[in-house]
């Protein structure tokens, strides 16, 4: 009887210690992988820098001179409608080419506990770009959310021959 | 000769006689002795023994000292000292702000339902100890809130509001607990429960947090309960 007490005092010791379940991947990010016409996986060959304008004016940049790189993530607003995002490539003759892409979406806030920081989720409606270096871009997973493995967008370059 | 072989018989026959009539003596005082057992083990308790009432000091203390925990009560019934189905019902709450300022808000009764075994080998005591099983569940709505805050990419405002989301949770648990007779119809029991989720809809905004009568949210958690019991 005073073992079987003992080993319940232990458990219920052990088990008064809280835990945070909060989940390790817990930024929500857009991926966009780079293809070429042959609809094969390619490689950035242009050094690339995308920014978008803070709500006070200044730019925030969210890659910054990445190059030979097969995709990238970028970070999407919590409750904009839209978001614009600038890209700007640079090639080795330090020729500079700018397309503006708008992604358009809806938002979901997502709770997990009340130990983790707050997010939304969504769901990618709709994709609109210029045409300088960007050929086209598709949507190819709706929904965004903690899950990084998954490819949002397929963004197909011009090729500079 | 043949009158020695005549004692020779005598006494063999003597000997087998005195072995069998120990032997049918053994058996027959081992049959006795059967048949007392049998008597003595005969149990003239009544099938049912009484209903008892109880109220759990543990949730309560929980909700003055934390954010959450819950008001709890119990119906026993007493079928020979050994099995008591049991019926519990309890009203779970919690209010959370603190650490990253999100304010979690749910309040909602439970109910369990299910069986205690008196474990103990003299089921008539008046302390018991007894293993269980309860199913249990829970229908209820949270709302979560918190700040307006900066979005840290655009640096626009960030509302962070949801409301009213409905889930509904089943859980099993497992049971271990004592119970002590102090004074006239007055217990004090203690129970140790393991939580088991069965199934459960937490909504669409992800997980619920604290769920009433189960604890935070997990597949598997650990409970108490101090009782204050009442035989009716």
């Amino acid at each position: 009887m005073q073992k079987i007490i003992g080993a319940i005092a232990i458990a219920l010791l052990v088990c008064a210690c809280s835990s945070i379940d909060c989940p390790i991947q817990n930024t929500v990010y857009t991926t966009y992988k780079i293809y070429n016409k042959a609809d094969t996986v390619d490689t950035l060959r242009d050094t690339l820098t995308v920014y978008s304008k803070r709500v006070e004016g200044t730019d925030s940049v969210f890659i910054n001179n990445d190059i030979k790189v097969t995709n990238f993530s970028l970070p999407i607003s919590y409750m904009a409608d839209a978001d614009t995002l600038v890209f700007e490539f640079k090639n080795v003759n330090s020729i500079i080419l700018k397309d503006t892409v708008t992604v358009s979406k809806t938002n979901t806030p997502h709770f997990e506990s009340v130990d983790c920081s707050p997010s939304y989720f969504h769901n990618l409606t709709g994709v609109k770009y210029t045409k300088n270096k960007i050929d086209s871009i598709v949507i190819k997973n709706t929904t965004v959310s903690y899950d990084a493995s998954k490819e949002h967008f397929h963004i197909y370059i011009k090729s500079d021959n | 000769m043949t009158h020695l072989k005549n004692i020779s018989t005598y006494i063999s026959k003597a000997i087998i006689s005195i072995l069998l009539l120990l032997l049918c003596t053994t058996v027959s005082a081992q049959y006795q002795y059967r048949k007392k057992t049998v008597v003595v083990e005969k149990d003239t308790i009544p099938f049912f023994r009484g209903i008892a009432i109880s109220t759990d000091l543990v949730g309560p203390l929980m909700l003055s000292a934390s954010d959450y925990g819950q008001y709890e009560c119990a119906l026993k019934v007493n079928l020979k000292d050994k099995y008591f189905p049991t019926v519990e019902l309890g009203y779970g709450k919690a209010n959370h702000n603190d650490g990253t300022n999100i304010n979690y808000k749910t309040q909602a009764p439970y109910f369990r339902i299910g069986c205690d075994f008196n474990i103990l080998k003299n089921k008539h005591a008046p302390n018991r100890m007894f293993v269980g099983l309860r199913y249990a569940y829970t229908s209820y709505k949270y709302d979560v809130s918190k700040a307006d805050f900066k979005d840290p990419a655009w640096g626009w405002n960030v509302n962070y509001n949801i409301s009213n989301v409905s889930c509904s949770y089943h859980w099993i648990e497992a049971v271990i607990g004592v119970d002590s007779k102090i004074v006239g119809p007055l217990h004090l029991g203690w129970t140790v429960r393991y939580k088991h989720r069965i199934a459960c809809n937490e909504g669409d905004y992800g997980n619920s947090w604290y769920v009433p009568g189960f604890g935070i949210s997990s597949n598997t958690r650990l409970g108490g309960t101090f009782n204050v019991i009442i035989d009716i």
